[in-house]
């Protein structure tokens, strides 16, 4: 009995790998079950069928915490599980494959058909998704291109070929009329909760297809990466992702793995002080993690903040005098810019030795640092950038990609 | 007729019996906040520590000599400085407009002040950093060059208004009106601008003294000083005013002299601090209260030197419970000024009657 079952199943697999090769969606006659290889990137489906698993790629969520993708047969379910900080109740988004049925109870859900062919984004940590799965070409609009570094973009928009609507972080409040007429078929935004700062509320009350990515809520900065999969989800582009973001992430652990045998671990703090408050980045934020990766000595890595702290410069002082590296100095190029906003900077041994480095290498006309936007894509590129900058002796050959040394 | 007689009874009678135990006691009180301003912060630094390094000894540690010369003394600084210029702008306003709500900034400098903060950390994009890159030639000050050149021109414009017009409402309504156009620009200014730099301004709003280091001391210690010595020739003044323009003018003043050099002490005053610190609040309306309440009189030849130590010590024992002593954090001065003070000013008030009599047609 055990042996007939077998050779049954061996004859379905080859049936399969066959179909497969031939890269066609046919029905087997006997018994009636559809193959789908892969999930559509275009178009609809033309004959839906109940029993057909239309996403056979799905993607794995390991390092993000904030969303999960579920799969059904023909629609998934993305949650948002926490939109913003603070936030007390998921968003949910049906993905709901282009040419099939909605399921009925979506409970209040944005049901969006997929894969979606237009999309809006208010956040220029989109762009570097978008760029690696080749859909720039959706872009309709953005909120703003002031501070974007993404030559597409920066090209699209000069040609008027995207619509500017506002809604971003710098870019004043979303233009609902010209996303009504615009019609995209998703808007990405991120949200702050707070109903002045934010855009949804006034997107969803017009009925236009909103979607919350909170990407930058992540503190890890392979979970950061990791949303591009959620960006992947409506372009059925899952596959693709998933190959992208395991590339990142071994070469992440890969970097990290570097630094694990290194003996001595250079001292470093960051960015500055501002008319006495100085904000240091807590222990186990991004900012942090991604330091105590690349093998650096960080005075508040201890702290179990996410956030940041406000400390008082003479406590920072008190702390960092003797450090060895002063990294992330903001607005700063160079050091008299440093100087002339505080000549006390002058007493860290850090600056004194030269070692201060910002990530501020790509910068755009308008201020707008790359380091915030493709980086959070490519957290294995900034990691690279700060192993080389506190133990140049392991990659020797490393060419900086956001930081420089301000001179 | 009866009123007239009463009045010229309140303006030529004696200086009141001056309480020089009050201002014994005020000048202790600046000395003891002066030496806690120094002493307490958030690096826990002994105070034979602080007398050592103060006179030139070695201390245990060596980055709290740093601390204390280069951080903490400059701060203390300054928070004198402040208390004393906001106190007595404060005073002046409330007597020049004799409104109690009157303060330092009433004028609307701060307003310009914050303008040009604005336009150098919210500005164009890099046009800021190429405007600050510009005020290169002023060294450290950029910032507070910025914020000087945005009083100065509000300054400027209500001098020069201030002498076509006759009444101080209208002056009022002036400033009232250069408030809101500027604040109007800030607005769209942050309205266009991106959230780490809308942080920056906000910081910048909350006001503080820890930004202050010598070399702008340098600059700040001679113009408050000037402020402070145009103020101190003008009791007698200001005394005349408090019983209304027309009596004062009967009393030989030259009503529009005398608003001049009220409008630019105050206005350098509340300026520079403005220029310097952040937009301060609190202090400049509420210690000339609190002093005519203890010393119960509104002669300003008693008021001016009272403010002046009143806002001196304010200012430090504010500072002081803002930097949490033993705690890393701290918190913006204005928070500390209005949550600690206000609480305390208004018990004060309550159990005087003196606002009354001082502000009362």
């Amino acid at each position: 009995m055990r042996k007939t079952l077998t050779i049954l199943l061996s004859i379905t697999i080859t049936l399969g790998i066959l179909l497969s090769a031939c890269q066609t969606t046919t029905a087997i006659e006997e018994p009636a079950i559809t193959v789908v290889v892969s999930n559509v990137q275009s178009g609809c489906v033309a004959d839906y069928e109940v029993a057909v698993d239309y996403f056979p790629n799905k993607a794995q969520v390991e390092y993000a915490q904030g969303f999960r993708i579920e799969y059904y047969s023909n629609y998934k379910v993305l949650t948002v599980l926490q939109p913003w900080s603070g936030a007390e109740e998921p968003f949910s988004y049906v993905l709901v494959q282009c040419g099939t049925p909605a399921p009925e109870n979506t409970d209040g859900a944005l049901v969006v058909e997929v894969p979606i062919q237009s999309i809006v984004t208010m956040s220029t940590t989109y762009y570097p998704h978008l760029e690696s799965f080749g859909k720039m070409d959706t872009l309709v609009g953005v909120d703003d291109t002031t501070y974007a570094y993404n030559e597409t973009v920066q090209a699209l928009a000069s040609e008027e070929k995207i619509a500017i609507v506002g809604g971003g972080a710098g870019g004043g409040a979303v233009n609902v009329e010209a996303l009504l007429d615009l019609g995209p078929d998703v808007i990405m935004t991120s949200a702050s909760g707070i109903p002045d700062y934010d855009s949804h509320p006034k997107l969803i009350e017009a009925g236009l297809p909103v979607v919350i990515n909170a990407d930058y809520l992540e503190n890890t900065p392979l979970g950061r990466a990791e949303w591009g999969k959620f960006i992947a989800a409506f372009y059925n582009l899952e596959a693709e992702a998933e190959t992208l973001f395991t590339e990142v992430a071994s070469r992440y652990e890969a970097l990290t793995a570097l630094t694990d045998s290194v003996s001595e671990k250079p001292s470093v703090f960051t960015n500055t002080d501002f008319q006495g408050s100085w904000y240091v980045p807590g222990g186990q934020s991004y900012a942090a993690l991604l330091l105590k990766d690349a093998g650096a000595a960080y005075f508040w890595a201890d702290d179990s903040g996410t956030g940041s702290i406000p400390l008082s410069f003479e406590e920072v002082f008190d702390t960092a005098k003797e450090a060895d590296f002063w990294l992330n100095v903001g607005f700063a190029s160079d050091l008299s810019g440093l100087l002339a906003m505080d000549e006390r900077y002058t007493e860290f041994k850090a600056f004194q030795t030269g070692n201060v480095f910002n990530y501020n290498k790509r910068v755009n006309m308008n201020g707008g640092m790359d380091y915030f936007e493709s980086g959070v894509a490519n957290p294995d590129l900034i990691l690279a950038d700060l192993i080389a900058i506190f133990h140049p002796e392991l990659l020797p050959e490393h060419e900086f990609v956001y930081y420089q040394q301000i001179q | 007729m009866a009123e007239e007689v009463e009045k010229n009874k309140t303006l030529t009678r004696p200086l009141p019996p001056i309480r020089w135990w009050m201002f014994s006691l005020l000048f202790l009180g600046v000395l003891i906040a002066f030496t806690a301003s120094l002493a307490l912060g958030s690096v826990d630094i002994p105070l034979n520590n602080v007398f050592r390094i103060l006179t030139g000894q070695i201390a245990d540690k060596g980055t709290w000599a740093d601390i204390i010369l280069i951080f903490r003394l400059p701060k203390t600084i300054t928070a004198i400085l402040v208390g004393a210029a906001l106190s007595v702008s404060g005073l002046q306003m409330q007597t020049l407009f004799r409104n109690p709500l009157a303060d330092p900034f009433i004028l609307g400098v701060n307003s310009g002040a914050s303008l040009g903060v604005a336009l150098v950390i919210l500005g164009f994009g890099t046009t800021g950093s190429l405007l600050l890159a510009g005020l290169g030639l002023f060294g450290d000050l950029s910032l507070a060059v910025a914020a000087s050149l945005g009083a100065g021109a509000v300054l400027l414009l209500v001098l020069l208004i201030g002498r076509r017009v006759r009444s101080p409402i209208t002056l009022l309504i002036l400033g009232l009106m250069f408030g809101y156009a500027t604040s109007a620009i800030v607005s769209l200014l942050i309205y266009f601008s991106l959230p780490e730099r809308i942080q920056t301004y906000t910081t910048w709003s909350f006001g503080s003294f820890g930004g202050v280091t010598w070399s702008q001391l340098w600059v700040m210690v001679p113009v408050i000083l000037t402020g402070l010595g145009i103020s101190y020739f003008l009791p007698k003044s200001l005394n005349a005013l408090l019983l209304g323009e027309e009596y004062a003018r009967t009393m030989g003043l030259n009503i529009k002299r005398t608003r001049f050099w009220i409008i630019l002490g105050a206005s350098l005053l509340a300026g520079t601090v403005t220029a310097f610190c952040g937009p301060i609040g609190f202090i400049g309306v509420a210690v000339p209260h609190l002093c005519r309440s203890l010393f119960n009189t509104s002669d300003h030849r008693v008021l001016l030197p009272a403010v002046t130590m009143m806002g001196a010590i304010i200012a430090l024992l504010a500072d002081v419970i803002a930097q949490l002593p033993g705690t890393q954090y701290i918190l913006p001065i204005n928070v500390v000024t209005s949550l600690f003070g206000a609480p305390f000013i208004v018990w004060v008030i309550i159990r005087q009657r003196r606002m009354k009599s001082t502000f009362a047609d």
